[in-house]
């Protein structure tokens, strides 16, 4: 098959701010299908909101600027896109789940009226039209129809983040972008959020990108994991490939770094120092400072994305040699 | 092994607008010394606050917490001092619980300098060491919080927390504000200095892989109450609570080849306030039945496994 539904090639951008200039997405590259989820797992600062902004367009304009690379949906380079017809696309065949529902909704206006907004704006539908429509998405996720005329407030997190989840799905997107979108709820919440977000997956055969830090949240939702390290992939295969032999030294250090449910480690194995400055990024492999297999290759020149296995990707000179 | 901590029918109730908030209702357990009690439970079900109550920065509405036999809720003056420097707080987010304006020097040197028993030179060494004990480099001496990433400001609180020699710390959520390769350096830390210090943790969290990693026991809050305690391992094994057992099965697993059974709770949290007699968790409880209604007591279902519900033998 080579039609994909999303594909991006070789994304780069940067954002300057005093001066300096930060690497945020160093050249990534990622193919989705539709009705796939992929996740997208990395640490603070490794650039996944960047890139989930940069697919729908809405990095900020006067720091940001997406600096090569093509992000393909449907045939189309949304980045060559005029600004009439990515406001078309925007909430419409892409739309994102944002992290933090508390500050998501806007908190003047009704959270029916949020929803019917989006409607409104891409569905050829009148008031009461839209209104039925937000009233079943409501219902869809969740929430009595009744609640309509309620204010954010006067909801909870995991209900606010319902209320996110519904107007993202309202137009029947294609592509859901998830930005840690269980990251502020409690477990017993974030269980039954996720199983509703994987029902309408399948209900509406999306394609999802889902972007966390928690790999347990993985392992659950999606087919196919990249593992993201200071702006670039440096691991990419199925949910199988990276969870039950992880390749690269910082997935396994990520792996080692997880107090386990099921059995009793004394210690846990960190990885050694910190993140790299996005606006100082060392040559060669970003991740050789605190990588216990660096060698003196790793510090010089860039190191590929080598295919390991089929399906399996890997951009570490050692795994190769193994 | 000596209890160093007794906390018995503890109470904080807050009053509010909306009436009568119970965020710690007849809470009764103790710590053994150095050991890790872990306090969980999720957001709004008064774990923090129970915490913050032991130490007394809240003033219990009723009970008693014995530290050493010496009643912590009744101290007064020189003697709350005294016993305020046995028990120290780390607090959840490291970027707000440094003062700004404050170097790394000054922040971990303040609790000595306040105790007016040292001399500078005593003070200057003192911050070496416990510097170099938490593992904050001598270079950061004179820096500012905000030059710092969140894990490195993490062990300067650790740092400032150990100053004055306490024997108990409260671990309120240290750990949640920071990446999971981070996170991992300092529950290592953590654990280092209990060994060599001999310190008693009581480790409030909502992640229960960390729990189960840093505890030898734990207590399980459900809106203010106790629901269930016992040593952790027991926890993780047989569960009994029903509350405790959802919980347990809500935690997404990286383990693809056991994925957990899980029980899916209906509804969310409960408002603590103005709650009415009986279980709180009824209304969510898929077992729930009349006898639920009325107030329900601790009791010891296996050795040292104590649970907090009028079903669990005929579950």
């Amino acid at each position: 098959m080579n039609h994909h539904f999303l594909e991006m090639k070789d994304l780069v951008v940067e954002y300057t701010s005093g001066g300096s200039i930060i690497h945020a997405v160093n050249g990534v590259s990622i193919k989705l299908n539709s009705g796939e989820t992929l996740g997208l797992v990395g640490e603070t600062g490794a650039g996944k909101t960047t890139l989930a902004k940069a697919i729908l367009g809405i990095l900020p304009d006067r720091s940001a600027k997406v600096c090569g690379g093509e992000i393909i949906l449907d045939g189309k380079d949304l980045l060559k896109l005029p600004q009439k017809e990515m406001l078309r696309i925007r909430g419409k065949k892409v739309s994102m789940i944002f992290q933090d529902p508390m500050t998501a909704l806007n908190p003047v206006m009704t959270v029916g009226g949020q929803i019917t907004e989006a409607v409104r704006l891409h569905e050829n539908l009148d008031l009461n039209e839209s209104k039925r429509k937000t009233c079943s998405m409501l219902e869809m996720v969740g929430i009595p129809a009744e609640r309509f005329n309620e204010y954010p407030h006067q909801f909870s997190g995991g209900m606010k983040q319902r209320v996110v989840i519904a107007m993202a799905l309202a137009c029947n997107p294609k592509l859901l972008l998830a930005d840690e979108p269980t990251s502020a709820l409690d477990v017993t919440i974030q269980a039954q959020v996720l199983e509703m977000i994987n029902d309408l997956k399948k209900q509406y055969h999306m394609a999802m990108l889902l972007i966390t830090h928690d790999l347990g949240v993985v392992a659950e939702t999606c087919e196919r994991v990249a593992i993201i390290y200071a702006g670039r992939i440096v691991e990419y295969g199925t949910k199988d490939m990276i969870f039950r032999s992880p390749a690269h030294p910082y997935t396994r250090g990520l792996f080692g770094s997880l107090p386990s449910m099921n059995s009793d480690v004394k210690r846990l194995s960190p990885i050694p120092g910190m993140p790299p400055n996005p606006s100082d990024m060392p040559d060669g492999c970003a991740f050789a400072p605190r990588c216990p297999y660096a060698c003196e290759k790793c510090q010089n020149g860039d190191v590929p994305l080598a295919e390991i296995a089929p399906g399996h990707f890997c951009r570490c000179f050692v795994e190769k040699e193994e | 092994m000596a209890t160093l901590l007794q906390v018995e029918h503890l109470k904080k109730y807050f009053n509010i607008p909306a009436g009568i908030n119970h965020a710690v209702d007849d809470v009764t357990f103790k710590i053994e010394k150095g050991e890790t009690m872990g306090i969980v439970g999720e957001s709004g079900c008064g774990k923090s606050t129970l915490g913050r109550t032991i130490i007394r920065l809240h003033d219990a509405t009723g009970g008693k917490v014995l530290l050493n036999g010496e009643d912590i809720t009744q101290a007064k003056g020189k003697e709350l001092k005294r016993l305020r420097e046995d028990m120290q707080i780390i607090f959840q987010d490291p970027y707000s619980s440094l003062n700004p304006r404050m170097t790394v020097e000054a922040a971990v040197s303040e609790p000595l300098q306040l105790s007016k028993r040292y001399n500078r030179t005593e003070i200057l060494e003192a911050t070496e060491r416990l510097m170099d004990l938490c593992g904050v480099e001598e270079r950061l001496r004179m820096s500012y919080p905000h030059e710092m990433d969140g894990g490195r400001r993490q062990r300067v609180g650790i740092a400032r927390a150990l100053a004055l020699n306490p024997q108990f710390i409260m671990c309120d959520e240290p750990v949640s504000a920071l990446d999971v390769s981070i996170q991992a350096q300092v529950l290592n830390l953590l654990m280092d200095l209990q060994e060599k210090l001999n310190l008693t943790y009581m480790f409030v969290t909502h992640d229960l892989s960390v729990v189960r990693h840093i505890s030898n026991n734990i207590c399980v809050m459900y809106l203010g109450q106790l629901v269930e305690t016992c040593p952790s391992k027991d926890l993780f094994d047989t569960p009994l609570h029903p509350y405790t057992k959802a919980l347990l099965s809500a935690i997404p697993s990286v383990d693809l080849d056991n994925p957990m059974q899980r029980i899916m709770l209906k509804g969310e949290i409960a408002s603590p306030i103005n709650p009415k007699p009986g279980c709180r968790f009824a209304a969510r409880c898929r077992h729930a039945t009349e006898a639920c209604g009325q107030p329900q007591k601790l009791e010891e279902v296996m050795p040292n496994h104590f649970v907090s519900c009028c079903r669990i033998k005929e579950l």
